[in-house]
């Protein structure tokens, strides 16, 4: 017969009359085994005795008091949008500045105009160093918002409606599987301003012991307006945050977000856009493919980039409703989504669906 | 509404059959009592949200989700060590061999340390394993046969024991 392998051997350790008796006959006479059943034996001990905790003693009835508390002293929909959890405020405003920036670029480009009215969506596919990168921009001057992004969850469509002065879009059916249970997203126009400071710049470059990029002439004190918003989400399946302490990828996250949002709009003074675009590429940290795909769009001024994480960047152009949009990920239902531009308002379809559903729900929106 | 109350009923009657091995699963991780029943509340907060308590997989998943949030929480923090060291300062006030007591305590922090260096699902197997759990409830807690336990444990073990000699100057 052949060796004993070490599971075995160790769960012979374990339950030594869990075993079969042709193993337990094998054992016996198998110096082999025994040698090893000694080493596995002897590390199933020492483990054993490292992993000793002390005695725990619980009160089950008052535990429980607390747990059946918890949920109720919540609000319904207990969580927040990431936009405004004051914990991740360094984080967003770092975000709203790379989005800022982008936009601003594009804008930028757009040369004689300094505001754009976007057709058309092309993907700019983002590393996390990328964001990173465009995050430290925001120690390069001040934002703030003149009107805050004040996302809200609401229970009915009328309520979302009313906050966004936006259509709630209506989903014609929804594919198998995903949960009918409906939540609703809504929120106003907020702006933001990036003011420029050289002084604040160096300051950051100097800690990060980075050398800062030759900053164009002027672009102190440069302000760059951008308006987001207002903007509509259906939310559907259950939404519910990670239990603390475990990573992202426990978290429940919603199957479909239906959503559509003024697309956005920048305004730049002082700066010249070119300008801005070479300053921003020429931060540390952006990479090639970033850099190749701003680069790369084609009619700045009527073109809205969007950006996506590089590793779900498959995306194609597709016709949706009759106007052009970007098709993202696949058919395997891990991760899919549309993104479409109509009459000056991005929508987007996007869940944990086959591309083809979430290209169906896009052409059946209403 | 007659279906909520018998879910809470059911809900209570895990919570209280469970709870003990939830919390002790945890504490198995953090050697912290307070820490291991805010882990314990925490998992059956977050089951109650979202599962039915009458569900069959209700206990594997409590004791999975139990060993991961407290393996996340001690991967996530540096304060332990510092508590530890202060713990072990505090039992040397009582104890009648100090030295002996604090290399045990030194062994515990060093294999707290290896265990959060494992993988997740190595590490996992040892905390269920020692908190007393039984092949068949591991195999459950973890979604693998109850044939692999054994192969699973032993690898584990291996593992850490050559990550908690490798985490040792000798």
């Amino acid at each position: 017969m052949a060796h004993l392998s070490d599971g075995t051997l160790r769960r012979m350790v374990d339950d030594p009359d869990a075993d079969t008796g042709a193993d337990k006959r094998h054992l016996e006479t198998c110096a082999d085994c025994q040698a090893r059943y000694s080493t596995v034996s002897g590390d199933a001990g020492a483990i054993a005795s490292l992993m000793t905790a002390p005695e725990l003693k619980v009160d089950v009835a008052s535990a429980f008091n607390r747990v059946r508390s918890a949920p109720s002293a919540r609000p319904r929909f207990g969580f927040r949008l990431p936009v405004v959890r004051p914990g991740s405020r360094p984080f967003v405003l770092g975000f709203a500045t790379a989005v800022a920036a982008i936009a601003l670029l594009v804008t930028a480009i757009a040369q004689d105009s300094n505001t754009f009215t976007p057709q058309t969506l092309t993907p700019v596919p983002v590393t996390m160093a990328d964001m990173e990168s465009l995050s430290q921009l925001s120690a390069y001057g001040t934002i703030s918002w003149t009107k805050q992004p004040q996302p809200q969850i609401v229970t009915s469509a009328d309520e979302a409606h009313t906050i966004s002065g936006l259509p709630v879009p209506k989903v014609a059916s929804l594919p198998t599987g995903v949960s009918s249970t409906v939540t609703y997203a809504a929120m106003g126009q907020a702006t933001a301003v990036f003011t420029f400071s050289t002084a604040k710049a160096a300051a950051a470059a100097a800690q990060a012991g980075k050398t800062l990029p030759a900053l164009p002439a002027g672009i102190d004190g440069a302000k760059l307006t951008v308006t987001v918003g207002p903007a509509v989400a259906e939310i559907y399946g259950n939404i519910s945050k990670p239990a603390a302490g475990s990573d992202i990828t426990q978290a429940n996250l919603p199957q479909l977000i239906v959503g559509e949002t003024t697309a956005p709009v920048a305004t730049s003074s002082q700066v010249t856009v070119v300008q801005f675009e070479n300053y921003l590429l020429s931060q540390p940290g952006i990479s090639p493919e970033l850099k190749a795909a701003i680069k790369a769009i084609g009619d700045p001024s009527t073109t809205l980039p969007i950006p996506i994480p590089v590793q779900f960047a498959t995306s194609s152009t597709i016709t949706i409703q009759g106007v052009q949009g970007l098709a993202l990920g696949d058919n395997t239902g891990v991760g899919a989504g549309v993104i479409w531009i109509k009459h000056g308002v991005v929508y987007g379809v996007i869940g944990t669906i086959k591309r083809d559903d979430a290209v169906d729900i896009a052409n059946h929106l209403t | 509404m007659a279906t909520s109350r018998t879910d809470d009923e059911s809900f209570e009657a895990l919570f209280r059959a469970e709870y003990a091995r939830v919390a002790g699963i945890a504490n198995r991780v953090l050697m912290d009592q307070h820490e291991a029943e805010d882990v314990a509340q925490e998992v059956f907060v977050d089951f109650h949200r979202l599962h039915s308590a009458s569900a069959q997989y209700a206990p594997a998943w409590l004791h999975r989700a139990a060993a991961h949030s407290a393996l996340n929480r001690l991967r996530g923090s540096r304060r332990r060590q510092k508590r530890e060291v202060a713990q072990a300062a505090e039992a040397n006030d009582r104890i009648v061999d100090p030295q002996k007591l604090f290399e045990a305590s030194e062994d515990r922090r060093q294999v707290r340390e290896a265990l959060a260096r494992l993988a997740p699902k190595p590490a996992a197997v040892l905390v269920l394993r020692a908190s007393g759990l039984s092949y068949a409830e591991v195999a459950q807690a973890l979604g693998v046969g109850i044939g692999q336990v054994g192969t699973l444990l032993r690898r584990a073990e291996a593992a850490l024991r050559k990550e908690v000699t490798s985490g040792t100057s000798l």
